[in-house]
């Protein structure tokens, strides 16, 4: 199947150097990254709203631009539907008026027909005469996405759709947005710097970091697999650690770290065999850290995988979990400045194990909870 | 009222209605492409539009002179070809009028142009509009009531005009001699009525375009 973008471009501003490409297919593509890692720019130069230096881009078969043939097709001609940051609606026109104006060059009873049509399946047909200041930050975004969706492109670009809401409303439109993208089927790629988004929303995610692609993979690549430990830190994982190859095997890695030997799964997509001795980034999602009950005895010592010993040096209530930081009983620093470990259990266990009180623990990882990170 | 007056008062109305349509259809696109592009020679140009502001009326008027006289760099070949020359013609009137007010223009609609949040522009491009048809549809609309503002300054600038008409046109009565060069002359003949007359013409002409541009700029911003 053909992808829908194909997209290789380099753009040298003052102290900044893009160089990305990646493609995408149906579906949702998310560049997922900081702020000012590129991705705004990427999506401006797929719009045509700027000029890429070199390279080539081409969307649903069409050559978009190439600069060593010397095509630049101009943003009116280029079929897409752009969504602004802000929206930018036109604020002398009505939201009818706004959602039509892409329709201009057809008949006018179709024209009509068309935005009424829109206009219907997003929920404004109320305020369709209304001006757009006159309405909420959630309606100015329906009416947004309207208006690129009404004219029909080939392709639709969404510039951070969420940010300009407030928390509460932006959980509810990022469902609302899912909903639509999908309800109308068309091949887009959405800006964001939020996790939470890009996840929901992706089918793919395409990660930016200083102008540069660092992974590009489906979603769940993306957030079960980074491919760097550049990667793991811009998802915001945290106890992303370093230890040594004590063995590797396809099935399994074996790890010294903090004076343990750790064992973990080795990744089922890629035969990563590290010679013994080499250095390996991995990570463990502070969830999937096991306190052990005291009133439990385990049946036998090798029961519990990963066993490790520490205690509470420090913690944080996080309304329904709390977040605890673990130093290993093990001499020697600490692996993240005064803890090993950030373990994550919900308030109820907190208060069942009256870890409040009690600081002293015993804890397993299962070894599928450790996630190994190549270099 | 003398008819002198009322021939000043008429002719000044003239020349300064023709100078504010000759501005707007200069300065207009002007300020738009000072706005929005960049090219060799923007900067020159760009200086040139904004020195009849700061230059003293007359040396503006020494410049008219010297490009557009009988004796000027256009005014030569003109006056070789056809015998006529646009020096002390009420045409002279219309033009200083016109170079000393396009400056006000000019600046006025060019910030007016360039507030309007480029996201809109961008907007349009990727709706299917081409650049101008977006300039004709969303700037220029948006930027309108800034546009009026500048329109009605420049108005009043043409209105008020004295040094460079009075270079360029002279101070013929019936023909040239607009409010401002009649308070003049009234003033050296000493004929206080007259002049009171005139002063209060004007004047009352001014304050009402001060309260209109200001409006028009609440309006815009």
């Amino acid at each position: 199947m053909e992808d829908s973008v194909d997209l290789a471009i380099t753009k040298q501003l003052e102290g900044f150097t893009l160089d990305v490409a990646w493609t995408a297919g149906d579906g949702i593509a998310v560049l997922f990254g900081p702020s000012g890692s590129g991705k705004s720019l990427t999506l401006r130069c797929l719009a045509g709203l700027e000029r890429p230096d070199a390279g080539r881009m081409v969307v649903n078969g069409r050559v978009f631009f190439d600069a060593a043939r010397g095509v630049d097709v101009p943003p009116h001609r280029r079929r897409i539907g752009y969504v602004f940051q802000g929206y930018a609606l036109f604020p002398h026109l009505s939201v009818g008026q706004n959602i039509a104006f892409g329709l201009r060059d057809r008949p006018r009873a179709e024209r009509q027909r068309r935005a009424q049509e829109v206009m219907e399946r997003l929920g404004l047909g109320d305020v369709a005469r209304r001006a757009p200041r006159e309405l909420s930050g959630g309606q100015q975004q329906r009416v947004a996405l309207g208006r690129a969706l009404a004219v029909d492109p080939d392709l639709l670009l969404l510039d951070e759709p969420l940010s300009a809401l407030d928390a509460p409303l932006r959980r509810q439109l990022r469902e609302d947005l899912d909903r639509t993208l999908r309800d109308w089927g068309k091949p887009a790629v959405l800006v964001t710097h939020d996790l939470s988004e890009a996840y929901q929303l992706a089918d793919r995610v395409i990660v930016y970091d200083r102008g540069r692609v660092i992974q590009a993979s489906s979603k769940t690549e993306f957030l079960w697999q980074p491919s760097s430990e550049r990667v793991a830190r811009l998802i915001g994982l945290r106890n992303v650690l370093l230890g040594t190859v004590v063995k590797a095997t396809p099935d399994r890695l074996q790890l010294h770290w903090r004076g343990q030997v750790l064992e973990a799964v080795n990744s089922p997509t890629r035969a990563y065999l590290p010679a013994a001795g080499a250095s390996l980034a991995f990570f463990i999602r502070p969830e999937y850290v096991r306190l052990i009950r005291k009133d439990r005895m385990a049946p036998d010592a090798g029961h519990h995988m990963n066993l490790m010993r520490g205690r509470v040096v420090g913690e944080a209530d996080q309304g329904t979990t709390w977040s605890l930081r673990m130093r290993l009983d093990e001499p020697g620093p600490a692996a993240q400045g005064e803890y090993d470990l950030e373990v994550e259990v919900p308030s109820l266990v907190y208060e069942i194990l009256e870890i409040k009180d009690d600081r002293q623990w015993e804890f397993s990882i299962h070894r599928g909870s450790i996630h190994v990170l190549p270099s | 009222m003398s008819q002198e007056a009322f021939d000043a008062v008429r002719l000044s109305v003239q020349v300064a209605v023709l100078a504010t349509v000759l501005n707007a259809l200069i300065g207009i696109p002007f300020a738009y492409v000072l706005a929005k592009r960049r090219f060799w020679g923007r900067a020159i140009l760009d200086v040139a539009v904004t020195l009849p502001l700061v230059l003293p009326p007359t040396v503006t008027g020494y410049y008219l002179i010297v490009v557009l006289g009988r004796r000027g760099w256009l005014g030569a070949p003109l006056y070789d070809l056809t015998g006529w020359t646009v020096a002390f013609t009420s045409y002279a009137a219309v033009i200083a009028a016109t170079v000393m007010a396009l400056p006000l223009l000019v600046r006025t609609a060019r910030a007016a142009i360039e507030s309007i949040d480029p996201d809109l522009e961008k907007a349009a491009r990727t709706l299917g509009r081409s650049e101008w048809r977006t300039a004709l549809e969303v700037t220029l609309p948006l930027a309108r009531n800034g546009i009026l503002a500048g329109l009605v300054l420049a108005f009043a600038r043409a209105l008020g005009e004295f040094g460079a008409t009075l270079m360029l046109a002279g101070n013929i009565p019936g023909k040239t001699t607009t409010v401002p060069l009649a308070i003049y002359t009234a003033v050296q003949t000493g004929e206080a009525d007259e002049v009171l007359l005139l002063v209060a013409v004007l004047t009352l002409i001014s304050c009402i375009v001060l309260v209109l541009s200001g409006r028009l700029g609440a309006r815009a911003a």
